[in-house]
């Protein structure tokens, strides 16, 4: 109850702000805007409503490129080494923002203070980095919560063979302590598999990173020095390792990426995955899971400290600081995120970052069980959700960690090796930065 | 007034010195030049950050390096040996076909036409543990009851990463020995007939030397390939896990271009050239021995 009022209020309070700053008519007549986007089919809808903008401010919307946030990550390296920063507008993602310190603009005089304030105040706080707000969100918003197999939980059988081996109820895990417990019951290798996780990049080292947030640790102290080499952080890389160890996830995990994950989850031989709200959709979709009817999503399980697991994302917007017209290419940006726009893109299933959609996606899923289930789970999750380290660096030192994580996984090192070599790599990387 | 004249050669020469010049020399000094600096993509004024031989200290000193220099001169041993042996006996088989032998070649040429990511999807698919394709068919005919990691384990990772390059490759082989086998003159095999040689001492002793030469441009060529083998494993495993499968390139690629370290990378560039430099030098020497051996000159 406390929780609707607060969200009404909040829901209210964007509702005075909601519309983004009206747009004038022919404001920016003349004007043409190159835009470098993430492409894919998932982001495609929102781009079809550019003409409206065009056809209200007069101005031209040029898209010059169209990939994958990796490939566009190496663009626009290449772009920054070659000083050809010719475009104005471009995607952007919480994860990778930090590494372009001089590319974007501050967009907060340029974008109305009661549009700011109809964004979730955490991921404007997520996207603001030397005081510079540097990205409006998008409607699609990252955290992961847990999907699992229903069926697996009406089984008596299985609930007694359970409580006789561990010595307490079946039921959807809400520590990750459970998990490991279910997931090694569940498992019937190489038919069935009890969970999965991604095992390399950026995924592995994100997933250990939270996993150490919710043990209570932190990934780096606040020079940004390395402290995951800490109880845990071991505490943290053990779960990965133990379930490895016992064949409850796929021997090929350590290779896995997040299509991998929805496709095996979607086969139907996995019991718990944790995964992005962008594959609740297909998870449930007969024609394409094997899961689909079966498929029930928790709130992300917690650590041992009581904190849900809960690293964050979200796709953006971002306006380049060589633009030569800063207001129009803030406009677009704006009107990419309001609310009718997210609106759009929230209907096909990712999850918006302003308010006053939290609300209409809610009450637009009420009568659909599943959707629901789905939304709350992740908005529970949301709650407590948190951006990655704020350092230039995340990335590079996520190369460094990975490898390590893995060997541990894999059984080259142990964790004690593993965390203190990664945590040398880091240590060298920051100081061969002059972070300290 | 003075006009400087050109001489007319070096007037005809210049569109090429200038294009050599601009596509070639330029790259290689600056990014020699940037393999002296601290050179970060995101922080273009690190260019002129001079840092001297820093970064070839770092790369001479990284044992992952290493590591993945060793890897990359163990496929290169491998794949290309593989990929000689079967290129010559498809080669030898094509040769004797009489009807439909242009058929035959074109089909033979396929997996080249394929782009290496799509080679690199396509095996990932077919190795992977769980879904894949080969798993299916080993559980489905009995012959295992367990998911055999294939791109995990380090040396079933490396033998999918070559089966891969073998597949897509071989016909290079294929292809320049055929047209080995085309050039020889019939006379020595007829006379080695003759003599009474059995066809192994027929192939072993008049057709394999003369194909020798043949053999050697194939193997310099690919040996440059998979030097710089890079798509086909970046999809596969990243060079993971574990850097198990860790190539020079797949290491430098990331380097520069995920890390955005360019001026490390091209340090370490320079470093995995010298591997390239020396198996071109050998297969040279090869050919070069090949051909004064059958006459040829040296």
């Amino acid at each position: 109850m406390k929780t609707f009022a607060a969200s009404s209020v909040l829901a209210l309070l964007a509702g005075l702000g909601l519309a983004s700053a009206a747009l004038a008519d022919g404001e920016f007549a003349g004007v043409t805007i190159d835009a470098k986007l993430i492409g894919g089919q998932q982001y495609e809808a929102l781009y079809a409503r550019i003409p409206e903008w065009e056809a209200k401010t007069g101005a031209k919307v040029n898209i010059v490129s169209q990939k994958n946030h990796f490939e566009l990550d190496k663009e626009f390296k290449a772009d920054i080494a070659a000083g050809s920063i010719s475009w104005c507008v471009g995607s952007n993602h919480s994860s990778f923002a930090s590494q372009y310190p001089q590319l974007y603009t501050d967009l907060t005089p340029l974008v109305p203070a009661e549009t700011i304030a109809g964004f979730v105040p955490a991921h404007i706080e997520a996207a603001t980095l030397d005081g510079k707000l540097l990205i409006l969100p998008r409607a699609q918003f990252d955290v992961s919560a847990l999907y699992y197999q229903k069926s697996l939980y009406t089984d008596p059988a299985k609930a007694e063979a359970f409580k006789a081996k561990y010595g307490y109820d079946l039921a959807v895990p809400e520590t990750w302590d459970q998990v490991r417990d279910q997931a090694i019951f569940f498992a019937d290798p190489p038919n069935f598999y009890g969970t999965q996780y991604a095992g390399k990049e950026e995924g592995i080292t994100g997933r250990f990173y939270e996993m150490i947030v919710a043990d209570g640790g932190a990934m780096f102290n606040d020079d940004f020095s390395p402290a995951f080499n800490s109880d845990q952080g071991k505490m943290a890389l053990q779960w990965f390792v133990d379930l490895y160890k016992a064949g409850a996830v796929p021997p090929g995990t350590t290779n896995y990426l997040w299509d991998d994950l929805g496709n095996g989850f979607a086969s139907g031989t996995i019991a718990l995955n944790l995964d992005w709200p962008g594959w609740s959709g297909f998870f449930n979709d007969p024609a394409a899971s094997k899961a689909s009817g079966n498929v029930g999503v928790a709130p992300a399980p917690k650590g041992a400290a009581g904190v849900r697991t809960g690293w964050s994302g979200f796709h953006g917007f971002s306006v380049t600081e060589a633009c030569a017209n800063k207001e129009a290419a803030a406009s677009l940006v704006d009107f990419l995120t309001n609310d009718d726009s997210q609106k759009l893109e929230s209907a096909a299933g990712p999850l918006p970052t302003r308010t006053a959609v939290w609300e209409h996606v809610i009450a637009a899923a009420a009568s659909d069980p599943y959707k629901s289930e789905v939304l709350a789970a992740f908005q529970e999750t949301g709650k407590t959700a948190f951006p990655v380290p704020k350092t230039p660096y995340w990335i590079e030192a996520s190369n460094l960690i990975y490898p390590e994580l893995q060997a541990a996984i894999l059984g080259d090192k142990t964790v004690d090796e593993a965390l203190q070599a990664a945590s040398d790599a880091v240590d060298g990387l920051m100081r061969e930065n002059g972070v300290y | 007034m003075y006009r400087m004249r050109l001489p007319p050669w070096l007037v005809l020469l210049m569109p090429a010195f200038v294009i050599l010049l601009a596509v070639v020399a330029i790259p290689l000094v600056l990014s020699l030049y940037s393999s002296f600096t601290a050179f970060q993509l995101t922080r273009p004024e690190t260019i002129t950050r001079w840092i001297g031989t820093f970064n070839y200290e770092k790369a001479i000193g990284d044992a992952n390096f290493w590591a993945a220099f060793g890897r990359t001169v163990l496929l290169l041993t491998v794949a290309l040996n593989l990929e000689m042996l079967l290129g010559l006996g498809l080669a030898l088989m094509v040769a004797k076909v009489t009807h439909g032998q242009r058929l035959l070649r074109t089909i033979m040429m396929f997996p080249m036409m394929f782009s290496p990511i799509l080679v690199g999807f396509q095996f990932k698919f077919i190795f992977n543990d769980n879904v894949g394709l080969l798993n299916n068919a080993l559980q489905s005919l009995g012959l295992t009851d367990v998911a055999i990691p294939w791109l995990v384990d380090g040396n079933l990772a490396f033998i999918a990463i070559v089966t891969a390059e073998v597949w897509t490759s071989t016909s290079v082989f294929a292809i320049l020995i055929l047209a080995g086998l085309f050039a020889i003159p019939q006379d020595p095999v007829e006379a080695a007939r003759v003599d009474g040689c059995t066809p192994w001492q027929t192939f072993r002793y008049v057709t394999l030397p003369f194909l020798m030469p043949f053999i050697y441009i194939a193997m310099a060529i690919r040996s440059l390939d998979v030097a710089r083998a890079y798509d086909i494993v970046q999809v596969m495993t990243a060079g993971g896990p574990a850097r198990r499968t860790e190539l020079l390139w797949t290491l430098i690629g990331r380097t520069g271009y995920v890390d955005a370290r360019m001026g490390y990378a091209n340090a370490m560039g320079y470093i995995a050239i010298l591997l390239s430099i020396a198996f071109t030098v050998h297969f040279f020497r090869k050919l070069s021995s090949a051909r004064t051996s059958l006459g040829m000159g040296d």
